[in-house]
């Protein structure tokens, strides 16, 4: 037997509060002599669950549907037997967790994963609980992509920045009408299809294709694309055919990790992305499922500061998330052309943030109309200092 | 001329005082002493009475910038503050114990200057803890019955700010220009 000592267990703590995981922590420090470390999601060996509680038993299920399973320590005051999971009998007893910890080890090294969990071995930091400051991520601050401030587009920028539809006249009434596409036509179809299949499994996906691999993260609502805008762009803009759609795969995640590893700055926030994906698609179309005789309305405000910010985008929101309007309403009620609004409405459906109320038959839709407030003059004075 | 000013309250440690320097066209003043108070093992300082800066509009016209103090102690000040305000905005830190409790204790505060005007949520810090999520706010405002602009902020980053208050000016108003 090697006397070498055993590296800590990397493990994530579900169904408990600031003050018991402070605990628990406390307890793998001190009297566990570091026998475990709490660590983030990505970095996860072994699952701790107590299912004393009720999100620790939702977290369970949730654990349990995972098809790629990593060992799973229930802890619990009663006596459980469930298949390929650990179990310690509360009280714990130190002897006892460290039986179990060694015996998800083994499954650890046995199983090895199956090489299904991405092996992504990032910098393994103990998650810092001070005080009034519970959970500091570090890696979080690499992120740099994440969290970089919008860019905002006027109108002139636009063309450039989004792309032109030029089979399209949008001063021709009857072309506006039909200036739809389908997303799942495209890409962001794909994307999004990834997206809904990682969230509804609770695993790391990864979607192949002849381009890039994309990874993605439902639990931290992170992707990670190793693409810059350009290559975006051009990829959104491509319509795939029967064919193409063919080589597009979904499967557990399998990429050289490593290059995840280096390059942080290539993970997205999900929204952000997704967003981006859409605009760029939609080019100034609207998506196909909505109709546009009817009345739309915005869930709440999207995360602006985190996305491309379209030309009247905020002034849209501000309309569409008081009262329900249809897409040509908004055009004319803030007196802008017909695709911001389109642009505007393919991104924030794409974020499921648009809704269609269901009209009655005959039901005819009155729109309110925009009164002019008081301090405009004085607002819009503000508004050209903070743009400048 | 009249005197218009926007509010800027939160919790200690939200960035306020860098919010309003972040925008302001006049090196903010700051009037941060030592914290006294259970905060005092998160921020070194505090603000005491408030931080004030300036965005100097066309011809001569200036809008006041005004930050709360952060210390509950101080909240008879509040009310006075408000007062020709054209609207409110909010800074909440993430990496608090209870952002929502924070937030529901601005909003309860200031809920009467925010019938009359409006506000807009900036949350900072989302990168040191990304958790609560946007999302998990709105989830919170809509149990409120609110739905205000919510966005997370680095309050260094002058675009940041500056696009959290063009949400509250068109919240008060889409009508209003680009």
């Amino acid at each position: 037997m090697s006397n070498q000592p055993k590296k800590p267990l990397q493990v994530i703590l579900h169904g408990m509060d600031a003050r018991t995981q402070k605990i628990m922590l406390m307890y793998f420090q001190g009297a566990c002599k570091g026998a475990a470390i709490i660590v983030e999601e990505l970095d996860t060996e072994v699952d701790i669950i107590d299912i004393d509680t009720l999100i620790g038993r939702e977290a369970l299920k949730k654990l349990v549907a995972r098809i790629n399973l990593r060992p799973i320590i229930v802890l619990s005051k009663d006596p459980l037997e469930l298949e390929n999971i650990l179990y310690i009998e509360k009280p714990i007893r130190l002897a006892k967790i460290l039986a179990v910890f060694n015996k998800a080890r083994e499954v650890i090294e046995k199983k090895d994963l199956e090489k299904i969990v991405p092996e992504i071995q990032l910098e393994t930091k103990i998650i810092a609980i001070e005080n009034k400051k519970p959970i500091i991520k570090t890696q979080e601050v690499k992120k740099v992509s994440k969290y970089k401030t919008s860019m905002q587009l006027n109108e002139t920028h636009f063309s450039a920045f989004i792309g032109l539809m030029t089979e399209i006249n949008f001063n021709d009434e009857a072309q506006v009408l039909k200036a739809y596409y389908n997303p799942k036509d495209y890409y962001q179809g794909y994307v999004a299809a990834a997206f809904t299949m990682s969230k509804s499994k609770d695993r790391v996906i990864q979607l192949n294709s002849n381009w890039k691999s994309l990874l993605i993260f439902p639990h931290n609502n992170e992707i990670w694309l190793d693409a810059d805008d350009k290559q975006l762009r051009a990829m959104a803009a491509l319509e795939m055919n029967k064919a193409t759609g063919a080589k597009l795969t979904i499967t557990p995640a399998n990429l050289e990790l490593a290059m995840v590893k280096e390059k942080l700055e290539r993970f997205y926030d999900m929204d952000a992305f997704i967003w981006k994906l859409a605009i760029w698609t939609s080019k100034g179309r609207y998506p196909q499922i909505i109709d546009i005789k009817k009345p739309i309305y915005l869930q709440h405000w999207p995360n602006f500061t985190r996305l491309v910010i379209t030309p009247h985008a905020l002034r849209i929101a501000a309309l569409l998330v008081v009262e329900p309007r249809t897409m040509l309403n908004i055009s004319e009620a803030l007196n802008i052309k017909p695709q911001y609004v389109f642009v505007f409405v393919s991104g924030a459906y794409a974020l499921g943030l648009i809704r269609q109320p269901i009209k009655k038959r005959n039901e005819v839709v009155v729109h309110p109309t925009l009164i002019l407030k008081k301090k405009q003059g004085l607002l819009n004075r503000i508004l050209s200092k903070l743009r400048s | 001329m009249s005197q218009y000013k926007i509010i800027f309250t939160g919790p200690v440690g939200a960035g306020k005082t860098t919010a309003i320097h972040s925008i302001s066209d006049i090196p903010p003043i700051k009037t941060d002493a030592i914290a006294m108070d259970r905060e005092k093992s998160d921020k070194g300082t505090t603000t005491v009475a408030m931080d004030y800066g300036v965005l100097n509009l066309v011809e001569g016209e200036k809008i006041h910038l005004y930050g709360t103090p952060g210390q509950e102690r101080f909240d008879f000040m509040w009310e006075i503050l408000t007062v020709g305000g054209i609207g409110l905005i909010l800074l909440l830190d993430n990496t608090r114990t209870a952002p929502f409790q924070d937030m529901k204790f601005f909003l309860d505060a200031f809920s009467e200057f925010i019938d009359n005007t409006t506000v807009a949520i900036g949350v900072t810090q989302m990168d040191l803890s990304s958790k609560p999520t946007i999302n998990d706010y709105h989830v919170q405002l809509q149990n409120l019955g609110l739905k205000p602009a919510i966005f997370s902020v680095d309050a260094r980053v002058k675009n940041d700010v500056s696009i959290l208050v063009q949400a509250l000016l068109y919240s008060l108003d889409p009508g209003l220009e680009n």
